[in-house]
Formats: structure tokens, sequence, C-alpha cells
């Protein structure tokens, strides 16, 4: 069973925001709402400074709080380690919004169903990538099998010594090249 | 701001309707004779925590427009939220049976009324543990957080409890004195608990440092020295403070005891005291719920 996984290169990223589209069009969301949100940092002193653009999505946590906060077990993770949540379980009450280390989750308003980043589930299953690392132009996501020491993302982790954005806050499996 | 002044109204109803519950187990053994507070405090409970509930249906808006999915929130037993869920509907089933025979004049089962002081207690700190275990907002992942919400419940439920009797009996407030020095003593408590939270979590991280600042000196300032500080705890504690030392000093005459026990002093000092409280227990939930700044990920 694969545990699937991301790496992000935020040196690659130039924040042309293509991931954000191509997702919101897979997941056919309304324009204000998206599962994908880019935030800059700024770094160092003067003159040497540095701005990074990172894009921030549900990292899929394997101890995610929001699966244990979830009082209708709506938010759950799939054996392949995708968290996902069931909008026909789903009642509205933003305890997971509020329980997300990342900020990663968004309510739809009209159905009033929280949702977020679901790593095209259903593209991934049928052995295809996930929508924003197809779209990236400049190949700054890689996705893959974590479990595979082979997988194309597995080594690039290695090689580029990429971390999770707070490892000290629990198990994300996205991982950023900084 | 996810969660907003609805929620934060329904936390302060939990809280409000536990406490008033209490307030009347309290007074039924405690003054047999004085029977109004305890009746208002049995019919205010459930209806107050109705209230509440009817709320967070509302805030929950998925569910809101599937009725049927809230039966799930009993499913989950490693959320606080699918606890509570428990918690609430015991506690509301106890205090609605009791406000029901309190209305038919009939006997109440001891048992019921235990069973409902045990999920008053847990509805209350229910509330607090609702948004303590969120480890993603420091200012409220901290342990005296629960505690705090306990004592502001019990607080605002005998300021509820209070506020009501004196509207239908202006004598009775005048003839239970330990419900009073009990409401001073949580008064006080709170304070001290308010200031050793934000002194000790502010030096928690970044985050809770801008919380507490946001709170103190920042964009809830007014609010918090105004509204919660000066109108919700130091206002009645010196109004209460000042009454309790009176009835001292009456009590130490024949004519003062007279007066004490005739109760006719006015009850303006105690409507302006029990709301002082009431609008103090909102706008504490209201600004922890506002003033939360999640941690740092960049």
């Amino acid at each position: 069973m694969a545990r699937y996984g991301m790496m992000i290169d935020t040196r690659k990223c130039v924040g042309c925001y293509a991931c954000r589209v191509s997702c919101q069009m897979q997941n056919e969301l309304p324009v204000e709402e998206s599962f994908i949100k880019f935030y800059e940092k700024e770094t160092g002193i003067f003159p040497n400074v540095k701005n990074e653009i990172i894009p921030v999505q549900c990292q899929h946590c394997e101890d995610a709080p929001c699966v244990s906060v979830c009082p209708t077990k709506a938010t759950y993770t799939t054996a392949e380690g995708i968290v996902l949540v069931d909008s026909e379980k789903c009642i509205g009450c933003k305890y997971c919004m509020v329980a997300c280390d990342y900020g990663a989750r968004t309510q739809n308003h009209e159905t009033g169903v929280v949702e977020k980043c679901r790593f095209c589930s259903e593209l991934v299953a049928e052995g295809k990538q996930p929508a924003c690392v197809t779209t990236c132009i400049s190949n700054a996501r890689i996705f893959g099998d974590l479990d595979d020491p082979n997988s194309e993302v597995s080594r690039a982790i290695v090689r580029l010594n990429a971390q999770p954005l707070r490892p000290d806050l629990g198990k994300a499996k996205i991982y950023y090249v900084r | 701001m996810v969660w907003g002044t609805i929620i934060a109204a329904y936390l302060f109803l939990a809280g409000l309707s536990a406490g008033a519950f209490l307030t009347s187990s309290y007074s039924a053994r405690r003054y047999p004779n004085s029977a109004d507070v305890r009746i208002v405090g049995r019919l205010i409970s459930p209806i107050l925590m109705g209230i509440g509930l009817l709320l967070l249906i509302l805030d929950a808006e998925a569910g809101l427009k599937n009725p049927l999915r809230f039966l799930y929130l009993f499913t989950n037993f490693k959320s606080v939220m699918t606890i509570g869920t428990y918690f609430i509907s015991f506690f509301m089933m106890a205090a609605a049976y009791i406000a029901l025979m309190e209305l038919l004049k009939k006997e109440i089962n001891k048992v019921i009324e235990y069973v409902g002081i045990v999920f008053a207690v847990a509805t209350a700190i229910y509330t607090g543990f609702l948004i303590g275990v969120i480890g993603a907002v420091p200012l409220w992942n901290t342990a005296i957080l629960p505690i705090l919400f306990v004592v502001s419940a019990l607080s605002t439920g005998i300021a509820g409890t209070m506020l009501g009797a004196a509207l239908v009996d202006k004598k009775v407030i005048h003839q239970v004195l330990s419900i009073k020095k009990i409401h001073l003593t949580l008064l006080v408590t709170e304070v001290f608990l308010l200031f050793t939270m934000f002194l000790v979590t502010s030096s928690t991280n970044e985050s809770a440092a801008q919380s507490v600042s946001k709170l103190l000196t920042g964009e809830y300032s007014a609010f918090f020295w105004v509204g919660l500080v000066i109108i919700g705890l130091l206002v009645p504690i010196i109004i209460e403070g000042l009454e309790l030392f009176s009835y001292k000093k009456l009590s130490n005459s024949r004519a003062g005891q007279e007066v004490a026990a005739g109760g006719t002093s006015g009850i303006t000092s105690t409507l302006l005291t029990e709301s002082a409280v009431l609008a103090g227990g909102f706008i504490l939930r209201y600004l922890l719920l506002a003033a939360a700044v999640p941690i740092i990920f960049l």
C-alpha cells in the first residue's frame, strides 16, 4: 500500500498561481474558494535578503488533528494516507478549521461543508498525478509514494533534504525545499 | 475568525445554563424556604441551554441543511465535541425533566437531579476543553482555560439566577447570603485566573504573545479593559463586596437584623451587578475567540 506525499521546491516556485487555478478547476470550486494558499516570507538582513513564496495546502498529516477533532467522522484518512472529507457527513461545525495547524481548510458557502486539498484522489486512483503537480510550470512539485525509497519524490526529498513546514507539529506529508 | 459571535454566545449560554442549574440545586438544599431562587434557576437552565444549542445548529451550516447529519455527532469518541454532545444531551434531559416537574409542582427524582449536577459540571468544563485542546491556537491551549470557564460558568449561572429571582421577588435576594459570598469569591478567582493565564501564556510563544497583546493593548483592548475587567469583574466585585460589608454591619444591630431579614433594601444594586456579570461572561468568551492567533508554520 502506498503512502502518498509531496515535495514542493519553493526555490523553483515563481508564484504564478497556476496550481491554484488548476486545483480550482479540478475540484470545481467557486472563484473565491481555493485549496492552495500562497504565503511570502522575507528572511535575512539587507543586503543579503531572500523572499520565499510558499504554497500551502492540506499537509495530509499522519496524526491529523482535523481527523481526531471531527465529531462526525466526516474527516478520515484513507489506507493510502490521504486525508479526505465525506461531504455527506460534514455538519460544518468548523472544529477542523480551528484545529488545523496550517489553516488549510475552507468552508464551501453553498453547502456549508468544510473542504480542502484531496491530493486529487480520483486522479491518483487512476494512476495519474494531482492537478497541481501536472500544471506546475517549473516542476516545483513532485508527488508519489513516500514508502517507496526509489520513487521520484522519496529520492528528491533525500537529495534536497526537504523538510515538513514544522516537523515539530506532527507528521505532515508535504516536504518543502526552502 | 473561524468561530465568531455565535459560538461565543453558545459557550456563554452553555456555561450560564450549567451554572444556573448548580445554583438552583445548591439553593434548594441550603435555602428550602427561598423557593424563588430554586425555581428560577431550574426554569432558565434548560431554556438557555436550548437557545445555545439552536445557535450551534445555526452556525453549523451543512448540518442545518441536512439535520439528520447531527446524529453523526455521537460517533467520534476521540473528539471533545462528541464527548460534549453526550454531556449536553444528558444534562439537557435532566434539566428539562426537573424544570417540567417544577412547573407541575411534582416531586423531583433525586437520582435524576444528581445526574443533572454531574453533567452540569461536565458541560461547564467541556466548553473549556472544546477550545482548550486546540494546539493550533496557543491562547486557548492552556490548562488554566477550562478552569477559568468553569469559574465563569458558575459566576454567570449565579448572576442569571439571582437576576431572575430579584425580578420575581425583591426580598429573596437578601435571604441567600451564602450565594452572594460564593459569587464574590468566584469573581475574585476569575480575576486571578485571567491574570495568571495571560502572564504565563504570553511567554509561551509568539502567537500567544500576539493574542495577549491584542487583548491588553491592541485592537480589543477597549473591549477587554472596559467590558470585561471594569464592567464584568471590578464593578460587580466592588458592589457585591460593599453589599456584603453592609450586611455585616446591619446584622450587628437589632434593627439592622430586621431590615436585613425583611429585605427592604432595594434590588437596584443586584440588577446592576448581575447584568454586569452576565455581560462580562459573554465578553470573556467573545474576546478569547476573537483574539485567537494561530501558530506560525512558515
